[in-house]
């Protein structure tokens, strides 16, 4: 019923049109065919209602009113839209750069203009320390083959489905083996459209054997409030003995909408640490953070902190599949409120009959500032070995009176009293951070936009 | 510990205990269900013309319902057409005292432990005995009635109180709010019904003992706990069901209604038949229980004690509407061979300054899977709400699972929210430390699970306690290995 009535709509016959152009362009058979399946996958689902479970607290039907168009492509940039991009590069992670430059070794930086690499505008290291490609140039590679498309999940899933169907130009980076980067990898996506856009970025790293890699994560888009929706699959492979440290730091303006998935899985004695930052700006993000734990004896940790202001929705989904033993998982969530804004968290911990010796941890935590503010949170655990310890906690209450009570004593006032207890709400997020400088860069945005409110 | 496990084995083979057929003439109507099922359930209870309408209108929604999806099992197939809608033990006149019982209807309950003679007073509980679906006798009835207290059959509130049922039949469960509770709600034929009136305190635990019999029955029994103003009352309810390989459907409706600084304490000890090891028969409970705090600085409390039937699917709920009324809910869920629990509450906190507490204990053994499902939703006018959720689960044996499915929802901003959860195994140190004191593992594992569930036994009137205790021991024996 709902299928037809969202057929009749003007996305789906632009998601249409747009799949027959995107059909075209694509090389290698297994990748056809793969659009193709996507595609079909995508017609049969539909996008999602609130009658999903998976989608029970968030609407997305709302955002995707707007008469997108989808099928934005860039060719090379212009030397006027070349400098126009320089500034909005510039004028947005001043802030961060300056730290990144600051005390630390600094960061390489990868510029990607619409999915794009923008070699002009990027700092990028030396080949054999990490390789950096389209996927145009990387069919063929063996371990893009292997990890292509495999790793997101398409079924019921309509929006890796989307995204698979359509994307036109991803991004690859690869670490090679026994490689450990010096600098972190600041990985800026700068988004330009004329108006109301729908894009399918896409992503693939993977972190081969012995090798360690730290990438942050912007997302930029140019100063209109035009709709923007950006539907992000980014795939991760970390192979045995790797460590990976994937910082993304979600800002924006508003009339941004993210639906992003990050799908991964991790190999013997690895590393994956995802840590996530939403801050006000966007309308709606919606993290679909999932990891496949395939063998045994590694360890990740997701760490996710939310601040969020004004009507926006933060809804934060993680997924960890336990399937080998002595997996080690870790995750942390933390939330503050403001204004009329919602966040939803819902964490499952799924641990598979072989998977013994499971150590899984899980923990959110939300303080709501204001009275029109909501939080729905749903942790979940699934489990089916026994020899197992599993846990998990959620809390939702309010700034601590007493705690005010005291400071506002000490000759502190009451806003100031209020930053310093977020502060301390959000240190256990924050002092995860590995980078000192990114740390105090993300405690300054988080002190700013609590001056704000 | 090789052998113990062997000797706990054996022990495992233990059939259930309460699986005899009792030989007794019995009213059955023939399996179906349409408007003429109805019409004749009503007519035989000899129903006004109010109570057929709502019946009616049941089962016109339940006709429009599909069974859900959401529940975290495979949902068996349900042939409604194949279940018998009524049965009754034959009965002529109405029991003036209990001579006038069917000896071996008594029979049957004093095989179970019923405190159902008057002998028994000792035993202090006043007890509604329904069997298949229909209330056989009430206890201490003439007792109550002094202090104004109405515990009877609900087929007999309906001819004797009917404004009472008028007033609150539906109003916490409506006839629409669940297909397991919109079939009810169009065939139930009896259950028990109590009104505290205002100020009263029940002097004794009052309670129902349930029993399916019949074969290819359903029972369908409904229950109306009504405490008025300042009243109390502890209700208990208890069930069996004879062993039969075809499953048994049990879709019973309970609804609580607290009014101002009442309190109601509702247990259950649950001991359906389960089912042979290899998940071959037993019972279906499907059954929505839920309360309503309507006024102020009401106090409803569910203790469940869940060791039988094939699946066990209910939420006993708590609506929070009074301001300052508290909801608890305590549960201990057991789930081995094939058994299935999707179990947990629902507490919807209206009022401001309400309170509620959740403590769930679930242990899985064999392939017993046992899932906790709760909400906790804090509407926007429910300023300064607390809620505490505790689930813990404990696994036993590595094909057995546990599952979470919390949700939490908070629209105000003064409210205080907790939630957490744990699971583990039965811990081999703390067996091994009592195998080194002598104690055996089977004794071991009694002992560690009765620690494990302690904080909602201790919830439980005393005599329950004891039986809850002793049926969490035998649900155990031979899980261990």
């Amino acid at each position: 019923m709902i299928m037809i009535n969202q057929l009749e709509t003007p996305l789906y016959e632009s998601i249409a049109a747009k799949f027959e152009i995107a059909s075209l362009q694509s090389g290698s058979e297994a990748l056809q065919a793969l659009r193709r399946e996507a595609f079909d996958i995508f017609k049969s689902t539909g996008f999602p209602s609130i009658r999903e479970e998976e989608w029970k607290y968030t609407n997305i039907l709302p955002f995707l009113k707007e008469d997108y168009e989808l099928d934005v492509i860039l060719q090379e940039l212009s030397p006027e839209e070349f400098s126009t991009t320089a500034a909005l590069v510039a004028h947005h992670l001043e802030a961060l750069q300056q730290s990144l430059k600051g005390e630390q070794k600094g960061a390489y930086r990868l510029v990607t203009v619409n999915g794009k690499i923008n070699a002009g505008l990027s700092v990028l290291p030396a080949q054999e320390q990490l390789q950096i490609r389209s996927f145009a140039g990387a069919e063929q590679d063996p371990s893009f083959q292997k990890h292509f498309g495999k790793i997101a999940t398409l079924k019921d899933n309509a929006f890796v489905a989307l995204n698979t169907a359509l994307y036109n130009e991803g991004l690859y980076i690869e670490a090679p083996k026994g490689c450990v980067l010096d600098k972190p990898l600041h990985l800026v996506n700068v988004l330009l459209a004329g108006g109301p856009a729908f894009v399918q970025p896409r992503h693939l790293i993977v972190v081969h054997p012995n090798a360690s890699l730290e990438v942050i994560e912007t997302t930029i888009s140019d100063n209109e409030a035009q709709p923007l929706f950006v539907n992000g699959v980014t795939e991760i492979a970390v192979g045995e003995n790797a460590h990976f440290h994937h910082y993304d730091i979600q800002t924006g303006r508003k009339g941004m909408r993210f639906v992003q998935r990050v799908e991964a899985t991790q190999e013997k004695h690895s590393n994956y640490s995802n840590y996530t930052f939403t801050l006000p700006g966007t309308d709606l993000v919606r993290n679909n953070l999932v990891l496949h734990l395939n063998a045994p004896e590694l360890e990740s940790h997701l760490y996710g902190l939310y601040l969020t202001a004004g009507q926006q929705l933060v809804d934060n989904h993680t997924e960890v599949h336990h399937k080998q033993p002595h997996g080690e998982s870790n995750q942390l969530y933390k939330g503050v409120l403001l204004d009329n804004s919602k966040a939803v968290f819902n964490g499952k911990i799924f641990v598979y009959q072989d998977a013994q010796k499971t150590n899984a941890f899980q923990q959110s935590n939300n303080i709501l500032f204001s009275e029109k503010a909501s939080v729905n949170a749903k942790p979940q655990l699934e489990i089916f070995a026994d020899d197992v310890k599993c846990s998990h906690g959620t809390t939702i209450g309010q700034i601590n009176k007493d705690a005010l009570f005291y400071l506002q004593t000490r000759g502190i006032g009451e806003q100031m009293a209020k930053n310093m207890m977020v502060n301390a709400f959000a240190f256990d997020v924050t002092e995860k951070v590995k980078i000192p400088a990114l740390r105090t860069y993300l405690e300054k945005l988080i002190a700013a936009e609590m001056e704000k409110a | 510990m090789e052998n113990s496990t062997d000797f706990l084995e054996e022990i495992a083979g233990k059939e259930y205990e309460h699986g005899f057929v009792t030989d007794i003439e019995m009213d059955i109507l023939p399996p179906g269900l349409n408007e003429e099922t109805i019409h004749f359930i009503s007519k035989k209870k000899n129903e006004p013309e109010w109570l057929l309408e709502w019946r009616l209108k049941a089962f016109r929604a339940f006709q429009k319902m599909e069974l859900p999806s959401w529940q975290n099992f495979k949902m068996p197939e349900m042939d409604f057409q194949a279940i018998s809608y009524y049965a009754a033990p034959k009965q002529k006149v109405k029991y003036e005292s209990l001579d006038q019982v069917d000896p071996e209807l008594l029979e049957t309950f004093k095989k179970l432990g019923i405190p159902l003679s008057e002998q028994k007073t000792l035993a202090g509980v006043a007890v509604d005995a329904v069997f298949d679906s229909v209330s056989v006798a009430t206890t201490y009835k003439e007792e109550l009635k002094k202090l104004g207290i109405i515990f009877c059959s609900f087929g007999e509130a309906v001819q004797e109180h009917p404004e009472l049922v008028k007033k609150y039949l539906g109003t916490v469960v409506p006839h629409s709010d669940n297909v397991f509770a919109a079939l009810n709600a169009a065939v139930f034929s009896d259950g028990s019904f109590v009104y505290i009136p205002p100020g009263v305190r029940s002097p004794m635990e009052l309670s129902t003992y349930f029993r399916i019999n019949a074969a290819n029955t359903g029972q369908f029994e409904r229950t109306l706990i009504i405490a008025d103003k300042d009243a109390y009352v502890s209700y208990l309810e208890g069930c069996t069901a004879p062993m039969r390989d075809e499953h048994q459907l049990h879709a019973a409706v309970v609804e609580i209604v607290a009014l101002d600084n009442a309190e109601v304490k509702y247990s259950t000890v649950q001991n359906w038949y389960p089912g042979d090891k290899d998940g071959k028969g037993g019972v279906y409970n499907f059954v929505t229980k839920r309360g309503i705090c309507k006024g102020a600085n009401a106090h409803i409390s569910w203790t469940q004690v869940e060791t039988g039937s094939a699946i066990t699917w209910k939420y006993p709920s708590v609506i929070l509407q009074g301001d300052n009324s508290y909801g608890e809910f305590y549960s201990v869920a057991v789930t081995k061979g094939k058994q299935i629990a999707d179990t947990g509450t629902k507490m919807y906190h209206l009022g401001a300054n309400t309170r509620s507490r959740i403590i769930s204990k679930g242990i899985s053994a064999g392939n017993g899977q046992n899932s906790y499902r709760g909400l906790v939703q804090i509407g926007a006018k429910a300023a300064n709400a607390r809620n505490f959720t505790q689930c813990d689960s404990m696994l036993i044996g590595d094909r057995c699972g546990a599952h979470t499915f919390p949700y939490i929802e908070s629209k105000n901003n003064t409210a205080t929210l907790e939630h957490e959860a744990t699971t583990s195994k039965i811990g081999e140190d703390q067996i091994f430390y009592l195998n080194a004191r002598g104690i055996d593992t089977e004794k071991a594992v009694e002992l560690i699970v009765n620690g494990f569930a302690k904080e909602v036994l201790n919830k439980l009137p005393m005599e329950f306690a004891v039986e809850a205790q002793k049926l969490l021991a035998i649900s155990l024996e031979g899980s261990v290995g």
